[in-house]
């Protein structure tokens, strides 16, 4: 390709250059720039610059001052685009730095939350199941399964009370009758007594009848008598206290027939109640503790997604070096320009200075190829691990 | 006591998450910001493990196992690297400068604890 071919090609490209320039987003200015620079670049290196006959280098170095002026507007440009797009990278890793920072501290503070929570859940549980304080302490469980025992105990023991007293309550029945019998042995007695008083009355009758000779028997009819009124006073004196015993039997009969009847329902009502109670304790202990595990679980998948975070945040490690290795080719690019220019106006000749400016160009493509990029990975799976 | 564990990366974010995942299960963290930092912090305190990026200002990581190898006491410690060079020539640089593993970034926190639990337990 002749020279000026090749300059053609640059102004062009400048042109290019100029209206990416204008309308493009910052990022695709520099990324535009850096392609057109390749390509000129190949383009100057795969088909060669001719360097021109003497007769036409006369001509050519006509334009010399044209072509001077073109390389140093272009390495200018090139200058001004580059160092904003540095700058706005540089920008692009300040910014990446410090919200990453913030995202990291706030995920770390929140993968510790959640242990908390977990030890706290943890704790729930082991409470709940008294393994905390060794023997000494009684799980909850156990304290539930005492208190079912004790009132189950309480109500069986009311309900044999109520047994007993119904058996009293026959007893007091029989003990009733013979009492009822006695009376009427007392009654047998009494008429006996009358009989006797009766008996003695007329022996007195016969006695004064006999006249002196029935003296003495009226004395003893007499006795007769009064002994007959003794037992007809003891009689009725037995009478009255067994009358007292009926009725103070009467009263224990009333008062145990009521403790009888009245404890079993309330008891039995209170048996089951007592058992329901208890039966949803035991269900909200569960519940508890079902509660607990679940907190236990989210808390290790919360942990397990901060970990993915975290691998997946560490993109911004490798965008910083990216960028960086983006911004050293921009940097080589930028010299390349200016370079260029300055080797091409450093000659009085065209055709001599285009061959040092494509030398130079030529150098720092060498350099460029020996610069290897850092970060070759292509997505944010977690990489290989290998050890020697 | 925790095993001292010493991390050396320029990337803030990269010794936070070390530091994170590794204080979480119990181990003690130095960090360091290159390689320079990292051979001074090495030398003021003994670490179990030391766990360094490779491309860093003013030392790389390269060079810093090889002056830790230098050290009586870095003789035999592990040394791991930790970085998103990934080729098999800086792996081969790497093994023959002296180091024990190669991790390639990004680490699952999970597995990077899993390794250092396999290097010092």
């Amino acid at each position: 390709m002749s020279t000026r071919k090749y300059a053609l090609l640059i102004l062009a490209v400048a042109v290019l250059a100029c209206i990416v320039a204008v309308w493009a987003p910052p990022l695709w200015r520099v990324a535009a720039i850096v392609a057109i620079a390749m390509l000129v670049l190949y383009v100057g290196y795969r088909h060669g610059v001719a360097i021109e006959e003497p007769t036409e280098v006369v001509h050519s170095n006509l334009h010399r001052e044209e072509i001077s002026d073109l390389m140093d507007g272009l390495a200018a440009e090139s200058q001004v685009q580059c160092d904003q797009g540095l700058a706005e990278l540089d920008r692009v890793k300040v910014l990446l730095h410090e919200s990453i920072d913030t995202l990291i501290r706030s995920f770390n503070t929140m993968n510790s939350h959640v242990q908390a929570q977990r030890d706290l859940a943890l704790s729930i549980t082991n409470g709940m199941a008294g393994r905390e304080g060794g023997e000494a302490e009684v799980s909850f469980s156990e304290f539930v399964l005492d208190t079912s025992k004790t009132l189950e105990s309480f109500v069986d023991n009311t309900v044999a009370t109520s047994k007993i007293a119904m058996g009293l309550v026959e007893n007091m029945e029989v003990i009733s009758g013979e009492v009822n019998a006695m009376l009427t042995i007392l009654g047998e007695i009494e008429a006996i007594s009358k009989q006797t008083n009766l008996l003695a009355l007329n022996a007195a009758i016969e006695a004064a009848r006999a006249g002196e000779a029935g003296r003495g028997f009226a004395v003893v009819a007499d006795e007769v008598r009064a002994l007959s009124q003794r037992t007809n006073q003891f009689s009725k004196e037995i009478r009255s206290h067994m009358d007292g015993v009926d009725s103070s039997l009467g009263k224990a009969h009333d008062s145990i027939y009521a403790v009888a009847s009245m404890d079993m329902s309330f008891a039995l009502t209170s048996k089951l109640r007592v058992q329901d109670t208890m039966a949803r304790i035991e269900r909200v202990n569960g519940e508890m503790a079902e509660a607990a595990r679940e907190i236990d679980t989210l808390a290790s998948r919360v942990g397990a997604e901060v970990n993915q975070a975290v691998t997946a945040l560490q993109f911004q490690d490798m965008t910083s070096q990216l960028i960086g290795h983006a911004q050293t080719r921009v940097g080589a690019l930028r010299k390349a320009a200016g370079e260029a220019a300055a080797a091409f106006a450093s000659s009085d000749h065209v055709v001599a200075g285009l061959a040092q400016a494509k030398a130079h160009i030529q150098a720092l493509a060498e350099v460029d190829r020996t610069r290897t990029n850092p970060v070759r990975q292509e997505s944010m799976d977690s990489g290989d691990i290998e050890l020697f | 006591m925790g095993k001292v564990v010493l991390t050396v990366d320029d990337s803030a974010s990269i010794r936070q998450m070390v530091a994170f995942t590794l204080k979480s299960a119990g181990y003690e963290v130095v960090e360091a910001v290159d390689g320079e930092d990292g051979l001074n912090k090495a030398k003021a305190k003994n670490a179990d493990l030391v766990l360094t990026d490779q491309n860093m200002p003013k030392m790389d990581g390269l060079t810093l196992i090889k002056s830790l190898r230098g050290l009586p006491q870095y003789r035999s410690a592990p040394i791991l690297m930790l970085t998103t060079e990934s080729s098999d020539a800086m792996k081969a640089a790497g093994r023959a400068a002296g180091a024990t593993g190669w991790l390639v970034k990004p680490f699952d926190p999970q597995k990077l604890l899993e390794v250092v639990k396999k290097v010092i337990g």
